[in-house]
């Protein structure tokens, strides 16, 4: 078999000016890719963003085969049992009632009521950081501090308990490093505290997201704690690892450029929002490290043949969407290698689009804004002060440590 | 075939701070699809438009008040929980279903997140 030059797909991590070239070639040469997944078999990549955008809002496309067990994930590793639990692998009509029922809870409109508290708790943590001084530990220190505390708001549940969170968290997306037994015994753990949680709720509610669910089961008796059991869980680890990851990772793009940093100094308020998209879409990217190609969201499955961007996609054929790619697809954006804070249209898929867009994107986007704008509000001369950590015993290979001084 | 089903629908995107830009939609084509396809700022679309994130939300100029369907029981739903407080004229603009010949005049709220 030959392969045209530059065109490979999937392809090993390289310089991140090269990767986004090499998405450029196979973007133009073809809109998605079919690829075998180290589990669950075959799946079509797509790499342009209208093409992806085309899928995502297209109802033809499902994941009811993924919930039920009929089929399997298409990943690169065994896709978590819970995770198959969740609204994230419902399709309408249940879909549209579970999420219906979160989405107040977590409403652009609450939001913006809880980045007040969000920008006092990060001054709180940068209070801490500037009292002990020296080299600061940002990862611990802040970027999961700051959601943990405001997910813990949201949930009801006492931050005093953001240990156990992290440890459930990262157990709940093991890949490495954890025997089956101890993930196991992580996962009664919380299930049980959230059951307690939300029989606490039930006798007592408060003004928070447990209890709306708690009783949203007495107005509507086809809500079960089976049900509410695994929103709370997809909240609990959507809620504060990828947000951490996403704070983490901006300031490492910000301190790995002088020109966009001392830009973002000079107008943290004004730039915060535009600075979490380009973050978002290209910020693991400006911070140095190597991009490979061949990620993906969590698949669909096409219920007919359907033709997208001129590729059939038949019946029964898993897809998903590479937002490296869509994100970085120079039909969509501009100049797309660029890392530019001030990007007036940018539209990345890392949260997603349609139906299954991520529930929780408002409070990701808040945090990672009022994340981003304190840190560098207060403390306008942070620089690195050695090599961020990754783990790769998760699924998500999240940052572990940045550390930083000023 | 009348003048007016050849005619192509125009939106006008009103920024917050009062700069307006048209364009061109297609027939059957949102008001939101429009602005995403476009890349007209400030209007976001999350949802694709099933009614799930309010980040399309719009001020409708009241002279085209009575050319859409009324606010559903779900628009109104999520307009409650818009970033932006919402108004009497306030839409999401994803309901907003372009036909031939017709414009439309929209503001867009300070912000939708």
């Amino acid at each position: 078999m030959t392969t045209t030059p530059g065109t490979e797909y999937p392809f090993a991590p390289v310089p991140p000016t090269e990767a986004v070239k090499h998405l450029g070639r196979i973007i133009a040469d073809r809109p998605m890719t079919k690829m075998t997944m180290p589990y669950g078999g075959d799946v079509w990549l797509v790499h342009r963003n209208a093409a992806a955008r085309e899928i995502l809002s297209d109802r033809r496309f499902v994941r009811e085969p993924f919930r039920t067990g009929e089929r399997v994930v298409p990943f690169f590793v065994p896709f978590p049992d819970f995770l198959r639990g969740t609204l994230q692998f419902e399709d309408p009509p249940q879909h549209t009632k579970l999420r219906k029922l979160v989405q107040k809870a977590i409403s652009p409109k609450r939001v913006r009521e809880m980045r007040d508290s969000a920008v006092a708790f990060a001054n709180e943590l940068i209070d801490g950081m500037i009292d002990r001084g020296g080299v600061r530990d940002l990862v611990p220190e802040y970027s999961l501090s700051l959601p943990i505390e405001m997910l813990s708001n949201l949930l009801g549940v006492p931050s005093s308990d953001r240990e156990k969170f992290e440890r459930w968290s990262s157990s709940t997306l093991a890949v490495a490093g954890k025997s089956e037994a101890e993930v196991a015994a992580d996962m009664a753990e919380l299930a049980a505290y959230m059951t307690d949680l939300i029989a606490e709720r039930r006798e007592e509610p408060r003004d928070d997201l447990l209890s709306a669910l708690a009783h949203a089961r007495d107005r509507d008796e086809t809500l079960t704690d089976a049900e509410i059991l695994p929103i709370a869980f997809i909240l609990i680890v959507g809620g504060f690892d990828n947000t951490a990851t996403f704070l983490s990772t901006g300031v490492l793009a910000l301190l790995s450029d002088d020109e966009q940093r001392a830009r973002f100094t000079a107008d943290p308020d004004g730039l915060a929002a535009t600075t979490a998209e380009e973050v978002l879409r290209h910020g693991g990217f400006a911070t140095g490290r190597p991009a490979g190609g061949g990620g993906g969201l969590v698949p669909f499955v096409a219920t007919e043949d359907v033709v997208v961007d001129g590729q059939l996609i038949a019946k029964g054929d898993a897809v998903s969407i590479d937002p490296s790619a869509a994100g970085h697809d120079p039909a969509a954006v501009t100049d797309p290698a660029r890392f530019d804070i001030a990007r007036p249209d940018n539209p990345h898929l890392t949260l997603s689009h349609g139906l299954h867009h991520c529930l929780g994107a408002p409070l990701a986007r808040m945090e990672l804004q009022v994340g981003l704008a304190e840190l560098f509000k207060r403390i306008p001369e942070l620089r690195l002060a050695g090599e961020p950590v990754f783990s790769r015993d998760v699924l998500t290979q999240p940052m572990t440590s940045l550390p930083v001084t000023w | 075939m009348t003048k007016e089903d050849t005619t192509v629908p125009k939106v006008f995107y009103t920024q917050p701070d009062g700069t307006e830009r048209v364009v061109e939609a297609e027939v059957g084509d949102s008001v939101m699809q429009t602005a995403v396809r476009n890349g007209v700022p400030g209007i976001l679309g999350q949802c694709g438009g099933s009614l799930s994130c309010a980040t399309c939300h719009v001020f409708l100029d009241e002279r085209h008040a009575d050319d859409f369907a009324p606010v559903g029981e779900d628009e109104d739903d999520m307009l409650d929980v818009a970033a932006t407080d919402r108004e009497d004229n306030s839409r999401l603009s994803c309901r907003l279903v372009l036909a031939a010949g017709q414009e439309v005049r929209v503001t867009i709220p300070e912000t939708q997140l």
